[in-house]
């Protein structure tokens, strides 16, 4: 089916998320502005006004009041979703790179990057405790002296963060899937090109990944020789079954609709394209 | 320094001084209890009395010859002897060197003595001591180098001798002065035989390259040999000595490729840039791997013109590799070796390195006997010549080099030129043997008023047997079909009054009498030309680059050259383009490729009925390699070309692919030649007649291991989904343990699945508007 395009972003996307249901998509982009749209066609719903420099992170929690974003502006903002209203100006030394409410949605934490003589931190707050944001003071503060986080997600019931690292486990080649309890290497599918973004299916076996060619080397290449495809491979067998073409620049964030029928993905080009997959991907299955 | 040695001495002297006397044996006594320091002090002293010795004799004065002769004994003793003696000499030695010091310590400033005590005996010889100089040494020379034999001179009687030797020095003081000549005789009459002596031994051996052989007339034709070699053949004894037999060497099968059940082709892969190197079998499902090595060659490799050898290049030299296991068969030492060429037999090896040339010892191109491995003879390398230098014939009998106006031709086994003459042919500029027969063809350019001309000529009688003048001509560059059936030359003229160079195809047909030629205009730049391997067909690329034609040819049997399709390759290809042609092996079926610069564009052609099977595309493609079957082909994207995507595709020669194989830094893939058919035609036609008989048992065949394939993929699937199943199984037992959790966590709302808490939801009413419109996708069939 004919993507649709969401052109609201003036420079690469860095990251896309869906709320629990589904029904929005938040996109944040190398500029300062926060977007959210109808993931069913693509209108935008609005923005969220307030950084002034490139925001790397968004997160809205399970009852999809709060959104949270992180910025290379030294801060990370919680918004009120449906009025677009700044509730708390989370000031920081450093950019922030990662953002997420726990699974209650109570908790926020945030990763900062290791930068202008800061050392990284990751940084828990609690909003039932309004002190706290009020003093700009975490309930927690770890810091991270090795190499930066890059990216940080909560365990499945708050209990833990799993952080990737600048030097860490996750190969650059080839996305990896990880039990996320015991964190033991899973499944690797193999690509030709740098990936920079994996979801998992939420009602099939199958996971999709998103890169290409290094965004400092695309342009000395043309985009067939980018690969900037979505690619499609089954969970299990670490077999690719299908390839989305479209974004004319590497894709940095992939994300699965909760209900499995479509996927969106946003690219360096700036664009986000919000996939509805045919019948025939439903229909398709390996002989086994 | 001089302190420094005789302080050393003296100590290691003193201790070393009594059992010396006592026990001039060259062991010391082996009761360590004693003389526990003696065991390094003797060793340091016989380590430094070289050192000692021959400052001393170097002193002035000293008549070092005169010392044995005193003492009686000879220079050089044999070895435990002249132990024994030093041993003797070193205790003096050492007690003459130990009072030094002491003079020097008691502030002595009287020059130290420096003489040898009276009993020193020298046993240096005069080699070891200046070996350098005396190798110079002028040599008593008895001329007898210089002096040749000459047969076959015509006899004569006095009155005609002062003659003979006037035209007898006429053709030798050519060479160098004569010094000496004596002509003997017999009854009044010379006996038929010479000699002359010349001033230098370097004379004489010019004297006999150059004229033995030499025909004075129809009768006399001299035979000139060195006096020395004489006697070098005199000395050669008359019994036969049989040659030790070499013990064989089993290499077990080496074609025992060809014996594969399934006749699937070997392929060698360099991959990792360069770093290993790995063989397979060719599968359509899979490569079957047979050896992998690490840094097996150090460049590249080449397979043997039949398959049976592989080559790799190292720093040393060249190993050939074969067998069932790719054991080493022979190695050519040839340091810094480049490029290599089998002849077509597998018999001999040519390789050229840059690297080890001399004047007197031509090594830049070497040529070896492969079974051997001994070197038959090395050539030097011209200057501005192209690889291969050397063109073998079809059945390596003999092959041939061009240089300035001479085309040399050389003949196996004995690498000698044929009939010891280099053929001169003034301005010669491209030679190519026929691949059919001992046929070369060269062509030579326009000089003054002679027209350029191809000539044909036979070998080894060098009868021409066609010679086409041709005029205005600018280039030519030869091209043989492979059986030798047709020679096409493609001549580049500019004809008087038009500008711009025109091209001519100049077709020969070998295998007809008198070798008629037929003349095929083309009126653009040609690209590529390549005839039909087994067949009379050529194919050609033409055109300036935006638009690019290719044209096939037939060569009919009556002469008629008919152009049987003609396509621009622009249409075909969807605004790409091709550059190059690449036959099958076995004619017929054509690639034509847009290798490089042109984004590996290919299209796979059927000449018979000119259809084009297929469209395809290997984006940046930089080879294209048939097997030696002509039922694949492999397009290929190398490292030394281009820097990522580095794989060779696997294709049908339908052009239906079978296979990408993405290897990581991926240099090189060549097929494993096989030798030629040994079926006869009649044989090969009844093949023909009867595939379809053999092509249902293939088939079956085929279905049976492509159902074995998948059977073998479902199998693999269904355990790698039974392993996910079970831990899928276990993280969702996990998953529903956490429930409660989870509800607690979200202030009891249950949110597992999406509709979970559907009673919560609100329901709203969101309007779009949406303008639809609907546009025709083109011209759908």
């Amino acid at each position: 089916m004919k993507p649709i395009l969401l052109q609201g972003h003036e420079r690469s996307i860095t990251q896309i998320k869906y709320n629990r249901e589904g029904d929005l998509l938040f996109t944040v982009a190398k500029d300062p502005i926060v977007n959210v749209w109808y993931s069913v066609n693509g209108e935008r719903l609005g923005t969220y006004m307030g950084h002034t420099g490139a925001v790397w992170c968004v997160d809205a929690d399970w009852d999809t009041k709060h959104v949270l974003t992180g910025s290379a502006d030294n801060s990370c903002r919680l918004w009120d979703c449906e009025t677009g209203k700044q509730l708390a100006l989370l000031k920081t030394n450093s950019a922030v790179r990662t953002c997420g409410f726990d699974f209650g949605g109570n908790i926020i934490m945030f990763s900062t990057d290791k930068q202008m003589g800061y050392q990284c931190f990751v940084s828990f707050f609690d909003l039932r405790d309004p002190s706290q944001i009020d003093n700009n003071e975490p309930y927690m503060k770890i810091p991270c002296n090795d190499s930066k986080i890059t990216s940080a997600v909560w365990g499945p019931l708050g209990e833990c963060i799993i952080a990737g690292h600048e030097s860490g486990e996750l190969n650059q080649y080839s996305a990896k899937l990880f039990d996320s309890t015991t964190l033991e290497h899973q499944k690797t599918f193999r690509t030709e090109r740098p990936v920079n973004s994996a979801a998992l299916s939420p009602n099939y076996d199958h996971v999709v990944l998103g890169g290409g060619q290094e965004a400092m080397d695309v342009t000395t290449t043309s985009t067939r020789i980018g690969k900037f495809e979505a690619r499609f491979f089954h969970l299990a067998f670490e077999e690719e079954f299908g390839r989305v073409k479209g974004h004319f620049g590497p894709i940095n964030s992939v994300a699965f609709h909760p209900d499995g029928k479509s996927y969106s993905s946003g690219g360096e080009d700036g664009y986000v394209r919000i996939h509805y997959f045919d019948p025939q991907y439903f229909e398709f299955e390996f002989e086994a | 320094m001089q302190d420094a040695e005789n302080v050393a001495v003296p100590e290691a002297a003193e201790e070393r001084a009594e059992p010396g006397q006592q026990q001039p044996a060259a062991e010391p006594p082996p009761d360590e209890g004693c003389c526990g320091p003696r065991g390094p002090a003797l060793r340091r002293r016989q380590g430094q009395r070289p050192l000692v010795r021959r400052w001393r004799s170097r002193r002035p004065g000293r008549s070092r010859r005169a010392r044995p002769r005193e003492s009686g004994l000879g220079t050089s003793a044999p070895t435990a002897g002249a132990q024994a003696a030093s041993e003797d000499a070193g205790g003096n030695e050492g007690s003459a060197a130990e009072a030094e010091p002491r003079a020097l310590e008691n502030g002595d400033a009287d020059e130290p003595s420096f003489s040898d005590p009276e009993d020193f005996v020298d046993d240096v010889s005069e080699e070891e001591l200046l070996g350098d100089v005396l190798k110079d040494r002028p040599q008593e020379a008895d001329g007898i180098d210089s002096v040749i034999v000459v047969d076959n001179v015509p006899q004569v009687g006095p009155d005609r001798l002062e003659k003979l030797k006037n035209v007898i020095h006429k053709i030798f003081s050519k060479f160098g002065k004569i010094t000496n000549d004596f002509y003997p005789e017999e009854d009044g009459k010379t006996k038929g035989y010479i000699f002359l002596e010349y001033a230098s031994p370097a004379h004489a051996v010019d004297a006999v390259k150059n004229a033995d052989g030499y025909k004075l007339d129809k009768q006399h034709t001299f035979r000139v040999n060195l006096f020395t070699d004489f006697d070098k053949y005199m000395t050669i004894s008359d019994e036969w000595d049989i040659p030790e037999k070499q013990p064989f060497k089993d290499l077990g099968n080496l074609r025992y490729w060809l014996e594969e059940a399934e006749c699937r082709d070997q392929y060698s892969v360099i991959f990792e840039s360069g770093d290993r190197t790995s063989i397979f079998w060719n599968d359509v499902k899979d490569p079957v791997s047979i050896e992998e090595r690490a840094r097996w060659t150090e460049t590249y490799v080449r397979w043997s013109p039949k398959g049976t050898y592989l080559a790799t290049f190292h720093q040393r030299g060249i190993a050939l590799w074969g067998g069932e296991k790719f054991k080493q068969i022979q190695r050519f030492s040839h340091q810094g070796v480049q490029l290599i060429d089998f002849s077509p037999c597998e018999r001999y090896l040519v390789t050229f390195s840059p690297l080890m040339d001399t004047q007197d010892d031509p090594q830049a191109i070497i040529i070896w006997d492969i079974l051997t491995g001994h070197k038959k003879r090395g050539f030097h390398c011209e200057s501005s010549a192209h690889w291969p230098i050397f063109k073998w014939s079809h059945d390596g009998k003999f092959f041939a080099r061009m240089t300035l106006d001479t085309l040399s031709i050389y003949e196996t086994p004995s690498m000698g030129l044929l009939d010891k003459k280099s053929l001169k042919i003034s301005g010669i500029k491209d030679f190519s043997w026929s691949p059919g027969g001992n046929i070369i063809a060269f062509w030579v350019p326009e000089d003054k008023d002679i027209p350029a001309r191809v000539t044909l000529m036979q070998l080894p009688t060098r009868q021409e047997i066609r010679v086409r003048n041709l005029f205005n001509v600018v280039d030519c560059k030869l091209h043989w079909q492979k059986n030798g059936d047709y020679l096409c030359v493609k001549v580049d003229r500019t004809p008087k009054g038009t500008q711009g160079v025109v091209t001519n195809f100049e077709i020969f047909r070998m295998r007809e009498k008198q070798v008629p030629v037929d003349v095929v205009e083309m009126k653009e730049t040609i690209i590529a030309f390549a005839w039909e391997p087994n067949g009379s067909k050529f194919a050609v690329l033409h055109g300036e680059a935006p638009r690019i034609s290719v044209s096939f040819y037939h060569v009919k049997n009556n002469g008629k050259i008919e152009l049987i399709m003609w396509i621009v390759t622009r249409e075909m290809f969807d605004k790409q383009q091709a550059n190059t042609i690449f036959w099958s092996p076995q004619g017929q079926f054509v690639v034509l490729a847009g290798l490089r610069s042109m984004n590996g564009a290919l299209a796979f052609v059927d000449t018979s009925d000119c259809t084009v099977m297929n469209i395809a595309e290997h984006y940046m493609a930089s080879d294209v390699e048939w097997d030696p079957t002509g039922r694949y082909v492999v397009t290929s994207v190398s490292w030394w070309s281009h820097k990522v995507d580095n794989a060779y595709w696997l294709w049908t020669f339908q052009g239906r692919l079978l296979q990408k194989n993405n290897k990581d830094r991926f240099c090189q893939l060549l097929w494993r030649p096989r030798p030629p058919t040994l079926l006869s035609q009649e044989q090969i036609k009844q093949i023909k007649k009867d595939l379809k008989k053999y092509s249902k048992i293939f088939e079956q065949k085929d279905r049976l291991s492509q159902s074995k394939a998948s059977k073998e993929l479902v199998e693999r699937r269904r355990t790698m989904m039974e392993d996910f199943r079970k831990y899928r199984k276990m993280a969702q037992e996990l998953y529903m343990e956490q429930k409660n959790e989870r509800l607690e966590l979200r202030g009891g709302v249950d949110t597992d699945e999406l509709d979970s808490n559907v009673d919560d939801w609100e329901e709203e009413t969101i309007e779009f508007f949406v303008t639809e419109e609907i546009i025709p996708l083109g011209n759908q069939e």
